[in-house]
């Protein structure tokens, strides 16, 4: 049991390793054997220019789904902890992007813009289709915090006389706050990382994983593994923060199941 | 809702493109060889990748569902982190390891197995499915590990005391109760196989074209978007098809909890 273990994570963990290590070989061809150490291909990865922009446009392609995503995600939660007809045909419509092959959504996205004429690039082709694949997570993961957040909590504010919006922003949300900054975080990695619907829609410009796709592609330069290395770092570090914020939010939300008083001013 | 009324529209465009022409595409699907191959070939790597995660993800889900709080915390979180990265970057990980100069043939050289390295190691379908069982690891192991992790563990010491033989417990208690998280792994891993599209690019070399490469290869290349939105709709009917049948035994929500 052990050793299946070991080779399990060996599995996982050496091509990441090996990675890592071919990140920094000072040889010309991609591969083994290790020929010493240098930081050349991650200068190389970053001159130009090229990457920077990628990676801006990654970053804020990312921020700005993260934010629709979660708001609409929390307004679609909202709405549907209430009896609506067609409650049951919601949430599997809701769903569907997820289980829509990538290639597919890129496809139907790809041929609804050129139809209606909408230019591809970032704005708005590459945001409409990373809202609509990260938001269907996000419902997922704000659903169940909502689903069991205690609505006495809500109805007493509302006969204190507080008016919807009030009861939101000084009751509801702050009580959910630690899994809407976990959903931010979680949809970003989700955008961030994108790549199929995004190569169908990005026309010329470039996303970190399209450049990292296109450079593949090309040839199998040697720095292509710094490439790799850097948009892990910054996947897993959002991802990382993400898996915190939440965790610390299940004991908030386990704490105010307990009964005991989590509203305050 | 705004986002629900352009969802449908967009789907009911895609279908408005290709129903003028819906037959003939339809028919040279159906008629082709090559793209009837490529519909098998996706269905036949999606089932084997499922199969083969499976039996690679249920011993450790068990390993991990044993292990004390505090290890299993740390390995649990392990077995997350590869997978917070690009799938992009998951599959291109493997190009170093089987590659001619990877980790894999040097290696053997190295140990005085080959003299020149191998070159069946990359660019045919075995690629494929080390890159497609690494990709989506994940989604089998969690969901497996979920179901035993909320198993009694009375129950195998009951099972135990009333005679049973190791074999026995696993057979009667651990396999049964498992089921719902290995159908609901099987379930992910199946239609995100089926709708692969880098790994088998980027692995598989010219021998392993799975569908997704197949629809990208009319948008990109041939410029037939027709025939490219009839096999869209067709891979779509296969992944629904498989979605219907698990969510009848499942639940819809059971699959993406599990899954997640």
């Amino acid at each position: 049991m052990y050793v299946y273990a070991l080779l399990f994570y060996a599995f996982l963990y050496v091509p990441i390793i090996v990675l890592v290590l071919l990140s920094f070989n000072d040889a010309q061809v991609m591969g083994f054997p290790l020929k010493g150490f240098t930081l050349r291909w991650y200068g190389e990865a970053f001159s130009g220019g090229r990457f920077m922009v990628a990676i801006g446009n990654s970053l804020l392609i990312g921020v700005a789904s993260a934010i629709l995503g979660t708001l609409l995600g929390l307004s679609v939660c909202m709405g549907l902890r209430y009896r609506l007809p067609g409650r049951g045909v919601l949430i599997p419509l809701l769903l569907l992007p997820i289980i829509t092959p990538g290639i597919v959504a890129g496809v139907i996205l790809f041929v609804f813009f050129g139809s209606a004429g909408v230019r591809y690039g970032l704005w708005p082709a590459v945001l409409v289709a990373h809202v609509t694949w990260v938001l269907p997570f996000a419902f997922l993961t704000l659903y169940p915090r909502l689903h069991r957040f205690d609505q006495s909590l809500e109805e007493a504010a509302m006969d204190l006389g507080a008016t919807p919006f009030v009861v939101f922003r000084r009751v509801v949300f702050p009580l959910i706050r630690p899994g809407v900054v976990a959903t931010f975080l979680f949809a970003f990695t989700l955008s961030f990382d994108e790549f199929i619907r995004t190569l169908f829609l990005v026309g010329s410009q470039r996303t970190m994983p399209v450049q990292l796709w296109i450079l593949i592609q090309e040839e199998v330069a040697p720095f292509l593994p710094a490439v790799g290395v850097v948009i892990m770092i910054f996947t897993v570090s959002a991802a990382a923060l993400g898996f915190v914020v939440s965790s610390r939010a299940g004991r908030l939300v386990a704490r105010s199941e307990a009964g005991r008083p989590l509203v305050n001013n | 809702m705004i986002y629900l009324a352009c969802l449908s529209l967009w789907t009911s465009t895609a279908f408005g493109i290709t129903s003028d022409w819906t037959f003939k595409n339809f028919e040279t699907i159906f008629s082709e060889p090559v793209y009837l191959r490529a519909l098998l070939r996706t269905l036949r790597i999606a089932a084997l990748t499922t199969l083969l995660s499976l039996l690679a993800a249920f011993p450790i889900a068990l390993f991990l569902s044993r292990a004390r709080a505090r290890t299993k915390a740390v390995l649990v979180m392990l077995i997350f982190l590869p997978f917070w990265t690009s799938y992009v970057v998951r599959s291109f990980l493997w190009l170093p390891m089987l590659g001619r100069n990877g980790l894999i043939n040097q290696g053997l050289m190295a140990l005085g197995v080959t003299d020149a390295p191998v070159d069946w190691l990359l660019y045919n379908e075995g690629a494929i499915y080390v890159g497609l069982v690494y990709v989506y690891m994940l989604f089998m192991t969690l969901p497996i590990y979920q179901s035993l992790d909320r198993l009694d563990a009375k129950l195998i010491e009951a099972a135990g005391d009333l005679g049973a033989t190791p074999l026995q417990v696993f057979q009667r208690v651990i396999i049964p109760l498992s089921l719902p998280g290995v159908s609901s792994g099987c379930t992910m891993v199946f239609l995100l196989s089926c709708g692969a599209y880098v790994t088998p690019q980027l692995l598989g070399g010219a021998s392993g074209l799975m569908m997704g490469n197949v629809i990208a290869t009319q948008f990109q290349n041939s410029n037939n978007w027709a025939l490219g939105a009839a096999l869209s709709i067709v891979l779509v009917a296969v992944v629904l098809l498989a979605l219907v049948f698990a969510a009848r035994r499942l639940g819809l929500m059971n699959i993406f909890m599990g899954a997640r």
